[in-house]
């Protein structure tokens, strides 16, 4: 991956940006970061107040400059790319963020909470987001986590190489400092509960748990077979020396085209697998994950097998996973703009020898978890059905945000639903105590 | 013309220089072991770190230099409480044999600065016996404390003329006077080294200035264990003080004497620049302190294809070129008017020049939103030309003469029905009487 800035790499790529006039890059973040803002200030040796306007707009800012698509977003209208490249947002903004907290510098100063209690299923970028806006509202949040250590997908889903513990720890100092109580190890699972808080002291609720039931594309799981949330999970939940085990020095099959697919590949690399391959049916170019993330792979010497399609597994005398047989596609002829679909190639089967297979096709939403909120609307996926410009669910006092509305997402996304929904609860919360907005 | 035919030789002061390019007095110039390697890199001479008698212990403060950056361009100026040479007399005269014997056909110019009448000739002295084909008086220091020696020479014309006179009197090898800039006239002490007998003038040194200070512990830089002091800025970003008073020196016919031009130069187009404007010669310090001896490849390179691009064959036919089209602003022709153009197919639609206009120029662009471009109101251009500053784009920006019947709008007046509330008389030489 590529390495991060110090002072003056980030001073110097800063001041390449062109200042614009009207910034385009401030109009191509979905949580409303300011580049353009951000970067005058720090050109202007407004260092602290650079750092503000980052993270008064994005508790996460830190997270979102390391894990943010920036090439498609911010980065994507940068008038320097007609010049010769992009200005690199979102290095220099990640720089920013770690400069303050290397230097100590506290953004912000500890509200009084004056109003109600308000719940949050779910400690992922959009609780987190959700918690801290609200905290700096005024309100008392807290956030229900099942997992051990808050942080959701930036804990469980993206590997340390990529996004560190470390990082995640200082980032998350800041919204503790807000007085964002957490309940880590506290499921809501029984039937109703997260309705239920309503009656329990909580103003409001806001639901944000995500999807974390890995898809799954063969029907036959044999052992030495893992989702992509188990395995990038393992170092977190216990099971990280036994995947080790599996991994060094063997052959890993990760299926998949997208970011977390990617990111299985590279942890499989990093914990030191001789192959590593990345089997997808269809084209390099339709592969869903970033170009640079796919370049990332190339360079770290991942397999790409693209255009073969799984059709099971094989095991050894043990019941293990030892093969994944594959038949070769190609793609269906061009129509138009439709996207082009992968066809077997008749009698193209064979087989790949591997040790260890990864599915990464994508996460959805646990099969029973509208169980926990049976009054609130949701989809034939299960997914909650809420506004994205209020997060408001079917039932009042009840919103939700984050991939469990959206699907899979991006975490900036995430963290703009947080943001949202806390201006929904708020403006819900005050009307409610006879306020006009 | 070809490269061939290019000479870039010149002569100073009766003594031949291979090419203009000297180090000026500086570290870069401290011992033999560093001039003999910028000799092989192609510098044409030195003149060395100035030499002291060994009466006046010189301990350099530690640090002793702050580097003055702008944005991310390192080295835009730079800040230093350098001594003079801080080396035992004998070591350097034994580096002057040395280099006269290794590098025959390069010039030693030996920089010397008294704290007496009595101390200015021995140095003289020394210097000529050991080889040095010519004497910079250093009569510019500006962080020599002692009442009579650098700088306060430099302001106090008649110990300059005492100086250069004593120094002139016992030796027969060519004299340089070098100039402090901080003051506001050079040509009269200049006048006064002539007077002195001096033959030829070197400028700048260093400009006095403060150009960072620790906030931290409100010490400006470099900070000597908790103090600072007001000490020499030298480097890019004083450069246009040095051309001004070359400038100055050179059109100033009374004193008609050779000009060693030094400040902020670091390539070939600022050496040009100092050699336009009159000076045969041109010493460097902080460039090389940034960069290296190497750059004198490119000083050589670039210089040489710029005369053969011009049809001049000797540097000499450069010297001074660029004075008589350097008048004061009285002499400007003022019917001649012209504006700002824009070629927007180059154009990247950041909308700096928008900015610029709106705030510090004419209010002459107006902004389309939609296609992100800036729309000029021809008539209302000031040719200030800002935006062309600004602009990150080569060419796009450029000045273009109108004809004499275009007018140029007066800019607005917010509300007129004002004007009868207006408290004024027009300005004659009776309103106030």
């Amino acid at each position: 991956m590529s390495k991060r800035y110090d002072f003056s790499q980030a001073l110097a790529e800063a001041d390449r940006c062109l200042l614009c006039h009207d910034a385009p890059c401030s109009k191509g973040c979905p949580a409303n970061t300011d580049p353009g803002k951000f970067i005058k200030k720090f050109k202007m040796q407004n260092i602290k107040g650079a750092i503000r306007t980052i993270k008064e707009n994005n508790i996460l800012g830190g997270a979102c400059g390391i894990l943010c698509p920036t090439s498609r977003l911010c980065e994507k209208e940068c008038a320097s790319a007609l010049l010769d490249r992009p200005i690199q947002i979102g290095k220099i903004q990640e720089f920013l963020v770690r400069h303050g907290n290397d230097i100590g510098f506290k953004v912000f100063e500890k509200p009084e909470p004056v109003f109600e209690q308000v719940a949050i299923i779910g400690s992922g970028p959009a609780g987190l987001s959700c918690a801290a806006e609200l905290a700096r509202k005024g309100y008392k949040p807290t956030i229900f986590e099942k997992m051990d250590e808050p942080g959701g997908v930036l804990r469980y889903g993206v590997p340390s190489y990529r996004f560190s513990k470390e990082y995640l720890k200082t980032e998350m100092e800041d919204i503790i400092d807000l007085g964002v109580e957490f309940k880590c190890s506290h499921p809501i699972k029984e039937e109703g509960e997260a309705e239920e808080l309503l009656n329990k002291g909580f103003a409001a609720v806001f639901i944000a748990t995500g999807l974390w039931d890995a898809a799954s594309i063969l029907k036959e799981k044999p052992e030495g077979v893992y989702n992509s949330v188990e395995f990038l999970s393992s170092p977190h939940t216990g099971g990280l020396d036994k995947i080790k085990n599996q991994v060094k020095d063997k052959r890993v099959a990760v299926i998949g085209g997208g970011s977390v697919a990617m990111d299985c590949a590279g942890y499989a690399a990093s914990l030191g697998a001789s192959d590593v391959y990345l089997v997808y049916r269809r084209s390099f170019g339709q592969m869903p994950a970033e170009l640079d993330e796919r370049m990332e792979s190339l360079e770290n010497n991942i397999h790409f097998l693209i255009l073969n399609q799984p059709k099971a597994y094989l095991t050894d005398d043990r019941e293990k996973v030892s093969g994944i047989q594959l038949v070769r596609t190609e793609l269906s002829p061009a129509q138009g703009s439709r996207r082009r679909s992968p066809m077997e190639v008749k009698d193209s089967e064979w087989v790949l020898d591997i040790n260890l297979a990864v599915e990464a096709i994508g996460n959805k939403a646990f099969k029973d978890s509208n169980q926990l909120y049976p009054n609130v609307d949701i989809d034939t996926k299960k997914q909650i059905k809420a506004s994205l410009d209020n997060c408001q669910t079917s039932k009042p006092g009840i919103f939700a945000g984050g991939d469990i509305v959206r699907g899979p997402s991006l975490v900036v996304n995430a963290v703009q639903d947080g943001k949202t929904a806390a201006m929904a609860i708020n403006r819900y919360l005050q009307l409610g105590r006879g306020k006009n907005e | 013309m070809n490269k061939r035919d290019i000479d870039l030789s010149i002569d100073f002061c009766g003594v031949t220089f291979k090419n203009p390019f000297l180090l000026s007095s500086s570290p870069v110039s401290n011992s033999a072991e560093m001039v003999a390697r910028s000799f092989e890199a192609g510098w044409s001479g030195v003149v060395f770190k100035t030499l002291n008698s060994d009466t006046t212990p010189i301990i350099h403060p530690s640090p002793r230099m702050n580097g003055y950056g702008y944005g991310n361009k390192r080295l835009v100026g730079l800040q230093n409480v350098e001594m003079i040479s801080d080396r035992p007399l004998k070591d350097n005269l034994m580096d002057f044999l040395y280099l006269k014997k290794k590098y025959p056909d390069h010039v030693l110019i030996s920089s010397i600065m008294g704290f007496s009448n009595d101390e200015w000739a021995y140095l003289a002295k020394v210097s000529e016996d050991n080889g040095a084909d010519m004497l910079e008086l250093n009569f510019s220091c500006p962080h020599m404390s002692v009442e009579g020696a650098g700088h306060h020479v430099g302001k106090a014309f008649d110990l300059i003329e005492k100086f250069t006179a004593t120094v002139k009197n016992c030796v027969s090898i060519p004299v340089i006077a070098k100039m402090t800039p901080n003051i506001t006239d050079m040509n009269e002490p200049a006048l006064y080294a002539k007077q002195g007998g001096a033959d030829a003038i070197s400028a700048i040194n260093t400009v006095s200035g403060i150009s960072q200070i620790d906030l931290d512990v409100m010490t400006p830089k470099p900070n000597i264990f908790g103090l600072s002091s007001v000490s020499g800025t030298s480097g890019p970003s004083i450069k246009p003080i040095g051309l001004r008073f070359i400038s100055d020196m050179a059109k100033c016919e009374e004193l008609s004497l050779p000009l060693s031009g030094i400040g902020g130069i670091e390539t070939w187009v600022d050496a040009l620049e100092y050699i336009l404007l009159g000076a045969s010669t041109i010493q460097v310090t902080t460039g090389i302190i940034h960069y290296g001896y190497g750059i004198v490849e490119d000083m050589i390179e670039g210089l040489t294809d710029f005369m053969v691009e011009k049809d001049v064959a000797k540097v000499q036919d450069l010297v001074g070129k660029a004075l008589v089209n350097l008048k004061t602003t009285d002499k400007f022709d003022l019917k001649r008017q012209g504006r700002a153009q824009y070629d927007l197919e180059k154009c990247v639609g950041c909308g700096q020049c928008y900015t610029v206009c709106r705030d510090a120029g004419g209010f002459a662009l107006d902004w389309d939103q939609e296609k992100r471009r800036p729309v000029l109101i021809e008539d209302k251009c000031l040719s200030c030309m800002i935006c062309s500053f600004v602009c990150p784009v080569s060419d796009l920006i450029s000045f273009t003469e109108m004809p004499g019947t275009w007018k140029r709008q007066d800019a607005c007046v917010m509300d007129k029905e004002l004007e009868s509330r207006i408290k004024y008389q027009p300005f004659t030489t009776k309103t106030l009487l």
